[in-house]
């Protein structure tokens, strides 16, 4: 187990090399640097203006060496104005040149400098992953539920008429990607000119314009339900329906086993042969399903903080990458491929105690 | 408001030739005002010269509540050194605590901040500009003439990456050395600063009213305010996050010069989309908006907030650049202007939310506007014209950025162009990747903010191999002309100049500009002194808030 362990944690190392370095790469193709020094500089800089704004700025060096800078295995760059002040990736204004170290990269423990922000990475990324977290946790505790119950229901009995009706439901959910249904939601609940709000509100049932709030800024200072229901239920529907497509399968295919058959013809209650024999073992292929649910919800947030204007991680990596922000998109890749490959960690594990045949060796 | 009020001059010869112009009906009010103030005279002695109750200059802003706090819509860009500021949101924020010599106003005149009153010789060669007493950095210094001297050397400073004030500083400039010219700034006492161009220079006043020119302490010339704090306005800011928020409140440690009103003040990032401003509004994330575009102007007032409204020189220009094939050939150039209708482009680009441009970039607005004959347009001659330029199978690709007035013009552009008979192609780039390349797409829209004289936007993008010159343009007899404008003070004789630099325009065909935009801003109705700027400038001292 524990070799099993330390192998995923190598292969976890292994991927986020191989990403962060695409990343790098063609996040410092030369049109990508036009970019920046002119997001940076001024956005009217001449060609020349440009080139030297890079060549100061620690951009010149080639691609390989400054990977390594980053990364903490080469020594940071420096630089001697004409002026004698000497700047360089480790100098800032808290560390001056003579106290600044050699080696300033991710094995240093400094994930660098956000351009966009300009402020450190570290200091942005904690802040904007403790929203997203926030975020997926209402979403995780609206879709697990009720995906579940709406998977076990609908695999109880398959070919019912209630299979087919929440069947038709889940696809129904899983088929409508999040800007879809976001905007549809916004419309319908969180405008006061279209949907059901001005209706409501001209009924008296409602205090405010309208119904739910289109933008949930207002939840990162405090979720209240009406900030911070149409992203979570943006989010939660996506997943739910495939989460419970894969419950009723499982489930469907548990109720036709055999120890069920004996179990009835034991006379043991319906509803004991649901509870107690058939979900743990329906549950099995659903518990990989939810894991695998995680990668999505990072690509899922994406949209959704963009759309309800959400400045947690997924907006975070919007702004970053449409600003070419270096190492702020660095960062979020390794935040990307450690959330991934813990949570198919936690995945395998969790199989084992779920599935007593399997082990892991 | 009175605490703005300055001691200007009460009279100056070239005002009075002004005031003899409008009395005239040569000028209309606006331009009269622009002139007069900007050669020192205050608003209330300019309104006095042409008969008018100076209670309309002065009494523009009403005296708000103390107290409160105002959330206004605005992306928070990251701040650097303010010379090098490229959005007037920057300055925004930065005004709380960096203020300017000098202020522009909506109705088209000048007021002092920081300076108390400004003069000029007669021939605009001379400027002696007179500090406002009892100013105070926030750090406890005095606010001295060095303070102004140091800020006029910063600003000359060209060889800085970026800084687009020494464009404004003109002939101060020292061509050779790229710093100040020697002896052109002198401090004549502890309040008084002597400016002295080696010619005529009528672009002073509006040059450092303009929001790159946010006045630094002297020892802190090119920081970035945010890093230090220091300044004379009442504010700090407490809170920055780019992209996010910027959080400003009253500072406690500073006495402040003058009256100002709110507790704190808030910028709300809500990105680029109206849509997610207009969700925002809903949703009741803040009072007032930076600026409404397009249908979200019709849907703000509709749910119950005011609207302020500002006619302006700010347009949107679709040009080709002359450097790229087949845009060298000026038949090719005339072909394009002949097949669009500049009615058709404000129409359908900001439903009709202004007025007709003329192709020219000098609008009626501008003191030196001179009046030309109308333009034709007739897209079967365009394509004849077309034909015989020999490109007629040549694909014209017109770049735009992604938003909403700027795309709608250039699609009503390319649609006239289609209709006349020209292959075109569109392609709308994202605005995080647009300003890029800018100045050399092949065939593009931008979008030009208001300047207070027409020359200054000769000057900035129309002169041969300016950095702002998107058009490739480079016309010797163009830039010669332009030279004798910028040296004549008086706008009567300048627009006659003016006059054949516009017709040259038109002639060379340049660009399109086929509209003046009006400028809009929506707020809810218990917020006070929050009217639109031409130049999108909110002074966050004059803003209050009804309780």
């Amino acid at each position: 187990m524990g070799l099993f362990i330390l192998r995923r944690f190598g292969v976890m190392i292994l991927t986020a090399l191989c990403l962060t370095f695409v990343v790098f790469f063609l996040t410092n193709l030369y049109p990508n640097l036009e970019k920046l020094a002119k997001t940076q500089g001024n956005a009217r800089m001449t060609d020349a203006e440009v080139a030297s704004w890079l060549d100061r700025n620690g951009y010149g060096g080639p691609l390989i060496v400054r990977y390594g800078e980053w990364l903490g295995v080469v020594p940071g760059w420096t630089r001697e104005g004409a002026d004698g002040e000497v700047t360089g990736r480790c100098i800032d204004a808290a560390t001056p040149a003579e106290e600044a170290p050699t080696f300033c990269g991710l094995l240093q423990g400094d994930l660098g400098y956000s351009t966009v922000s300009d402020d450190e990475v570290s200091n942005i990324i904690g802040g904007r992953l403790a929203l997203t977290g926030v975020l997926m946790f209402w979403a995780f505790a609206v879709m697990v539920p009720a995906a579940l119950i709406i998977g076990v229901l609908a695999g109880m009995k398959e070919g019912s008429r209630l299979d087919r009706s929440l069947s038709t439901v889940s696809i129904a959910s899983t088929a409508t990607p999040e800007y879809v249904s976001g905007v549809i939601f916004i419309v319908l609940l969180a405008s006061s000119t279209a949907g059901i709000s001005p209706w409501l509100s001209e009924m008296g049932w409602i205090e405010g314009r309208t119904l739910f709030l289109g933008s949930a800024r207002s939840a990162m200072d405090d979720v209240t339900f009406w900030n911070f229901t149409l992203p979570v239920m943006t989010i939660a529907l996506y997943g739910m329906g495939y989460i419970a497509r894969m419950t009723r399968a499982s489930m469907a295919e548990v109720m036709t086993a055999q120890y069920i058959r004996t179990a009835r013809l034991k006379g043991v209650s319906f509803r004991n042969i649901v509870l107690k024999h058939a979900l743990r073992n329906a549950l099995i292929a659903p518990f990989t399903v939810i894991m695998l649910q995680f990668p999505w919800l990072l690509t899922g947030v994406v949209i959704v903080e963009t759309l309800f204007n959400y400045n947690g991680f997924g907006w975070t990596l919007v702004q970053a990458a449409s600003n070419n922000d270096i190492e702020l998109l660095l960062a979020c890749s390794i935040v990307a491929v450690f959330v991934v490959l813990v949570t198919q960690l936690i995945s395998d594990i969790g199989y084992v105690f779920l599935n007593p045949r399997i082990r892991i060796s | 408001m009175t605490d703005t009020q300055h001691r200007g001059l009460t009279t100056h010869p070239v005002a009075e030739m002004y005031a003899q112009e409008y009395k005239d009906g040569k000028l209309s009010r606006r331009e009269f005002l622009v002139r007069s103030t900007a050669l020192g005279v205050s608003a209330a002695a300019a309104y006095s010269l042409i008969g008018a109750t100076p209670v309309a200059a002065e009494a523009h802003r009403a005296t708000p509540p103390m107290g409160g706090t105002l959330r206004i819509q605005m992306e928070v860009r990251a701040l650097k050194d303010p010379r090098t500021y490229d959005w007037s949101q920057m300055a925004n924020v930065s005004r709380g605590i960096l203020e300017y010599l000098i202020e522009y106003n909506a109705d088209g005149s000048f007021n002092g901040v920081l300076l108390d009153s400004w003069e000029a010789n007669e021939d605009a060669t001379q400027y002696t500009l007179r500090l406002r007493e009892g100013v105070k950095w926030n750090n406890g210094d005095d606010f001295t003439a060095e303070d102004v001297a140091a800020n006029f050397i910063g600003w000359c400073d060209s060889t800085v990456e970026g800084n687009s004030m020494a464009a404004r500083m003109g002939g101060l400039v020292d061509p050779d050395t790229g710093v100040a010219r020697e002896g052109a700034i002198e401090v004549v006492d502890p309040l008084t600063v002597r400016i002295t161009y080696p010619a005529p220079d009528i672009t002073l006043v509006p040059g450092i009213a303009d929001y790159p020119s946010a006045v630094q302490h002297r020892d802190l010339i090119g920081t970035n305010p945010l890093d230090h704090g220091v300044g004379t306005g009442a504010y700090r800011i407490t809170d920055y996050e780019v992209g996010v928020q910027a959080r400003l409140e009253k500072n406690p440690d500073h006495e402040y010069w003058g009256n100002t009103y709110l507790d704190e003040v808030i910028f709300i990032d809500l990105g680029q989309d109206p849509a997610a401003w207009f969700a925002g509004a809903e949703a009741d994330e803040f009072d007032m908006t930076y600026e409404t575009v397009g249908e979200f102007i019709d849907l703000f007032s509709a749910i119950g907030w005011t609207q302020s409204e500002v006619t302006t020189a700010a347009t949107v220009v679709i040009r080709p650049n002359q450097n790229s094939e087949p845009y060298d050939n000026q038949m090719v150039r005339k072909a394009i202007q002949m097949a669009v209708d500049p009615q058709v482009c404000l129409d359908l680009g900001i439903n009709g939310q202004g007025t007709l441009g003329e192709h020219h970039h000098v609008c009626p607005i501008h003191p030196e506007y001179a009046e030309l004959p109308p333009l034709t347009v007739d897209p079967d001659a365009a394509y004849a014209m077309l034909q015989e330029s020999g490109h007629a199978d040549h694909v014209f690709e017109i770049v735009s950025i992604d938003d909403d007035y700027r795309r709608n013009t250039t699609d009503a552009v390319a649609a006239q162009l289609r209709d006349a008979g020209f292959n075109v192609e569109r392609t709308v780039i994202p605005g995080s990747t647009f300003w890029n390349d800018w100045t050399t797409y092949p065939f593009s829209s931008t979008n030009w903010n208001h300047r207070e004289l027409g020359v200054i936007i000769y000057n900035l993008a129309y002169r041969s191999g300016v950095a702002w010159n998107e058009f490739g343009y480079a016309n010797p007899e163009f830039d010669a002309l332009l030279d004798q404008a910028n040296g004549i003070l008086d706008a009567e004789a300048r627009s006659e100049v003016m006059a054949q630099l516009e017709s040259i325009l038109q002639e060379d065909a340049v660009t399109l500009q086929p509209y003046w935009r009006s400028l809009f801003r929506h707020h809810k109705p218990e917020v006070i002194n929050a009217d639109m700027h031409p130049k999108f400038e909110i002074n966050i001292h004059y803003l209050g808030i009804e309780a």
